[in-house]
């Protein structure tokens, strides 16, 4: 069990999500590689690819819910066409060239 | 109590004064939270900044209850205080502009 991720295992690893979903990944390449840096970051400081875009616990239990890819995913891309990151665009929004917003958080509140 | 947000060692960046003081409470692991500040260095203005996610848990924890009670606004982010009681959460660019006067 390797105890450290780097780019380009986060990268592969989101990748294969992304490939096994069906969807498309994010069409800037820099902002991308934010995100990259932000799950390995996460990785390598939890031990699970925790939401960039949120502030985790820590503790996995409680987490597990924005484990990349989260559980507000399929909901967020299904009214805005991506997840709350940017990171996973359905094929359809990826299709219109329109580049990903900052969108509403879906997590229910107080789950932090 | 804001005793937290006080003792909080912000990182101070632009030399622009546009009459507002702005904070910025952002995750470094965050695309929109770095687009955000990204914004802010390209217009110069004078503004602070905190990487929430690299503080301690413990004191984390007190930053969210302290921000959350005093402005009233669900801790997502970025999270961006003006003048000490206005508040934007999320990294909308038009909206920052409007309301900094950017």
């Amino acid at each position: 069990m390797p105890t450290s991720k780097n780019i380009k295992d986060t990268e592969k690893f989101v990748s294969m999500v992304a490939e096994k979903q069906g969807w498309k990944l994010h069409p800037k390449k820099s902002f991308l590689r934010m995100l990259y840096e932000g799950l390995m970051t996460n990785w390598n400081r939890y031990g699970y690819y925790s939401c960039p875009c949120r502030d985790a616990s820590g503790n996995r239990d409680e987490d597990k819910d924005i484990i990349c890819p989260c559980d507000y995913c399929a909901p967020d891309q299904e009214e805005y066409g991506h997840c709350y990151c940017g990171l996973y665009l359905t094929k359809e929004f990826a299709n219109t060239r329109k580049i990903p917003r900052y969108i509403p958080e879906r997590r229910p509140e107080g789950k932090y | 109590m804001t005793a937290t947000l006080e003792s909080l060692e912000y990182i101070q960046e632009g030399k622009k004064d546009i009459g507002k003081s702005v904070t910025v409470y952002a995750l470094s692991t965050c695309g929109f939270c770095r687009s955000a500040l990204q914004f802010l260095r390209n217009s110069d203005c004078k503004f602070q900044y905190v990487y929430v996610d690299k503080i301690p848990y413990e004191t984390k924890q007190k930053v969210k209850e302290e921000l959350q009670e005093k402005y009233e606004k669900r801790v997502v982010f970025p999270y961006l205080v003006i003048d000490d009681s206005e508040i934007l959460v999320g990294f909308v660019e038009e909206d920052w502009k409007k309301t900094l006067g950017l």
